[in-house]
């Protein structure tokens, strides 16, 4: 599985892949996470890859993705690297309307940003994508990803947080 | 149990778990990330974190405190690497060793950030003025960055010799799960190093004992190569890749027997000295090897072409896939080898 | 009554320097300063590159030779490893104010707590006598063959005067030995600045000018007379920050 979180800084386009691997990891998977740094940061562009599977992953970086989370317009140049028929999550606050996507592509699209605030969490956008997308393509029961949600949130020794995060994730999950 | 680790923390950590007890540095991205986690970590455990002013005095440093048999380190990336060259050479003359790291970025002078492979030759042969080598592992995870720097100081302890890790970019931004072995610490006297009382250092640039740094040499290639190889033994095509490369590359050997093309892999996990042994599991019906490096020039092809010639019976030709700034892709790879099978692919020796 | 003089431990006779040389009388006095500690067994020196070189055949203790201009981060690795020895760079003006300007000032910013000895012998005297950044106006060296070009080349550098004005700097000091009134009073400023190490004060730099005949193209008489007139009015000696009482 690989997967890219794509968006401006301060989308949490880094955290949001991070909760996907630890909920891979959990899943007992081999996971990569990596990160945009240095000149690809540059203009405000943020992406993480994360890459799960049973047996050895390959490169950490983009290769051939099943998914791609669009938090903003100029995401979808990922596309690119894109498998036929495979997903985009597309951030309808960030991305209009007649962005051109190719049909090859099955598209959901979320209102990440307007579910967020409707969980009173503004920043949390980016968990609400992960709900969406944990739902849509079935990567890991519910209960599961809540779980592993709360526990790193929990060993950041933000517990305060897993409640209102917990919100996100479950906006996202029930629009799709 | 495994937790997600990036690799430029996870090496520091390591490095902490293998007794270093002293690191000097400079700042330099993408390898920047090593000394301030050290900056933290090691005044919590009563050790020594030191910035310095640049890349020499920080080596110079590292060469001091191992004089007396600090574990110490030092990191960089490439353009500061360079700048380290002369105090490699000296911690050599000195027959001192030290854990050098190295986290490469791409190309000369000032480069750029991408991840690369570019100082693989500069590594590998010394780098610095006169007659030496440095030990140098190419980890592909970052677990195996760990295991391997968790050995750095033994090894280069039992040699009196440096020991580099040679890193990448990508391998050092990213992360990945990581298991920790427990603490250690090398308690006993080395015999000696510099303790006040003047006995005897046993310099290695001492011109009363010639043919000693080609012992030294010898007894590192007999007993320090190491490798890990993937389906060599009856592959048409061998790939040879170190460090991030060597993972598509592996992927691409998969695709490739799904194709009904039989590739293999050899990756180097010493760069120096390098795995001539590995390639004597090639078997005679070989039709070519394949070097897949992140460089622009081709540098590890000519190690490659070196092993081949010397393992190898006949002419096999040695092709070389550089994928510059970049880790090559494995659909990169599978089409390049396509790209022998038609002939459009020429080799490189 | 007479005074009966025995040669330090630490210092082989002879030594490996040109006649008339002063290198020779400064090892001597830090010699008996680590000997009156009793660290004779405890001393790491770390060498510059220069004349100081000469040291690996004449001093009697334990030395590291380090690369050009690096002994202060040499002798601060040192001190990190051995925090209990006593750490000393010894180089020479083109060694720590030329090519190792940066380190030395460095380590005395820093304060590394380590005892630096500098030999001003106005030019780069191993090599064969080429201008330093100490070089005197006018001065003939090889590489400043119709004499030093100020205009050109700057002024000589006062690193002591800089390394004291850092507010985390144990001591710094100027002598000579170019008179036996001077050698006296250096002997003191060497005391303190090994003092300053073993009391854990930080940084000690003590600046020595020192004759150079070979190079200077002159007889000793004539080079002291030289010094007197051309090179201490313009590098004063005394202690330019003294230690806390």
């Amino acid at each position: 599985m690989e997967v890219v979180f794509a968006g401006f800084g301060g989308q949490g386009v880094l955290t949001a892949g991070l909760i996907l691997a630890e909920m891979a990891l959990e899943d007992g998977k081999n996971v990569t996470w990596m990160p945009a740094y240095g000149p690809t940061m540059r203009g405000g562009k943020a992406y993480s890859v994360v890459k799960y599977a049973d047996g050895m992953i390959g490169g950490p970086d983009m290769e051939e993705l099943d998914i791609l989370v669009a938090m903003n317009e100029p995401s979808l140049e990922y596309a690119a690297y894109l498998k036929d028929g495979g997903v985009i999550i597309v951030n309808t606050n960030n991305v209009s309307e007649d962005a051109k996507i190719d049909s090859r592509f099955e598209v959901v699209r979320v209102p990440c940003l307007t579910l967020a605030q409707k969980a009173s969490n503004p920043k949390a956008a980016n968990i609400v994508a992960i709900g969406a997308m944990i739902k849509k393509c079935g990567l890991f029961p519910e209960e599961r990803a809540k779980e592993v949600l709360r526990q790193i949130f929990v060993n950041k020794g933000k517990e305060k947080y897993t409640a209102m995060n917990e919100a996100a994730f479950m906006e996202g999950y029930q629009a799709v | 149990m495994k937790k997600m680790w990036k690799g430029n923390h996870a090496i520091a950590e390591a490095a902490m778990r293998a007794g270093c007890e002293f690191y000097a540095g400079y700042p330099i991205t993408p390898q920047t990330e090593v000394g301030e986690y050290l900056s933290s970590r090691m005044p919590e455990l009563g050790r020594r974190f030191l910035q310095a002013e640049n890349e020499m005095s920080a080596i110079y440093m590292i060469f001091g405190a191992y004089a007396c048999g600090m574990r110490s380190m030092t990191s960089s990336s490439g353009p500061g690497f360079s700048l380290k060259q002369e105090g490699i050479a000296y911690l050599c003359a000195n027959n001192f060793p030290s854990v050098l790291v190295n986290v490469q970025r791409w190309g000369p002078g000032l480069g750029t950030l991408d991840s690369s492979q570019t100082d693989y030759l500069r590594d590998t042969r010394g780098g610095g003025n006169g007659d030496y080598r440095v030990i140098v592992y190419a980890p592909n995870s970052i677990q195996e960055t760990v295991d391997l720097m968790y050995n750095a100081f033994d090894v280069a302890e039992k040699y009196r010799n440096p020991v580099e890790i040679l890193s990448e970019a990508a391998l050092g931004q990213m992360m990945e799960p990581v298991e920790f072995p427990p603490f250690k610490e090398r308690k006993e006297d080395l015999g000696w190093t510099f303790d006040g009382t003047d006995r005897p250092h046993g310099r290695i640039d001492n011109p009363g004992k010639p043919g000693a740094l080609r012992a030294k040499v010898e007894a590192i290639m007999a007993n320090e190569q190491r490798w890990e190889n993937y389906m060599v033994e009856d592959a048409d095509y061998v790939f040879v890749a170190f460090g991030l490369p060597s993972r598509t590359s592996r992927n691409a050997v998969d695709l490739l027997r799904e194709q009904g093309i039989k590739a293999g892999l050899i990756r180097p996990i010493t760069v120096w000295p390098f795995p001539f042994d590995a390639f004597k599991e090639i078997p005679g019906t070989v039709k070519g090897i394949i070097s897949v490096e992140s460089t622009d020039a081709g540098q590890l092809v000519e190690d490659v072409a070196l092993a081949t010639k010397r393992m190898c019976r006949g002419n096999v030709p040695v092709y070389g896939l550089f994928s510059g700034q970049k880790i090559p892709k494995t659909k990169e790879i599978v089409t390049y080898v396509n790209g022998i099978l038609s002939g459009e692919n020429k080799e490189v020796f | 009554m007479a005074v009966v003089k025995t040669t330090p431990t630490m210092v082989s006779i002879p030594n490996h320097f040109c006649p008339g040389c002063g290198h020779g009388i400064l090892n001597r006095l830090i010699a008996e300063v680590i000997q009156e500690k009793g660290y004779e067994k405890k001393t790491i020196l770390t060498l510059g590159v220069g004349c100081s070189c000469n040291m690996n055949g004449s001093w009697n203790g334990d030395k590291i030779q380090t690369a050009h201009g690096r002994a202060a981060s040499t002798a601060t690795g040192v001190k990190v490893a051995r925090p209990d020895l006593l750490s000393i760079a010894y180089q020479g003006d083109g060694d720590a104010y030329v090519i190792g300007l940066a380190e030395t000032l460095n380590a005395a910013y820093r304060s590394e707590p380590i005892t630096v000895f500098v030999i001003n012998n106005n030019n780069f005297a191993m090599t064969g006598g080429q201008m330093s950044w100490t070089t005197m106006p006018g001065q003939v060296t090889t590489t400043s063959a119709h004499g030093r070009d100020t205009s050109l080349t700057g002024m000589p550098i006062r690193v002591p005067e800089i390394a004291a004005t850092f507010p985390d700097v144990a001591y710094v000091a100027r002598g000579s030995v170019h008179s036996a009134k001077e050698i006296n009073r250096l002997k003191g400023y060497v005391r303190n600045a090994i003092e300053a190490q073993l009391n854990g004060e930080g940084y000690a730099l003590v600046e020595v000018l020192c004759q150079c005949p070979t190079n200077w193209g002159m007889s000793v008489e004539k080079s002291i007379q030289w010094m007197e007139k051309e090179v201490v009015p313009y590098y004063e000696l005394g202690e330019l920050k003294g230690r806390r009482k």
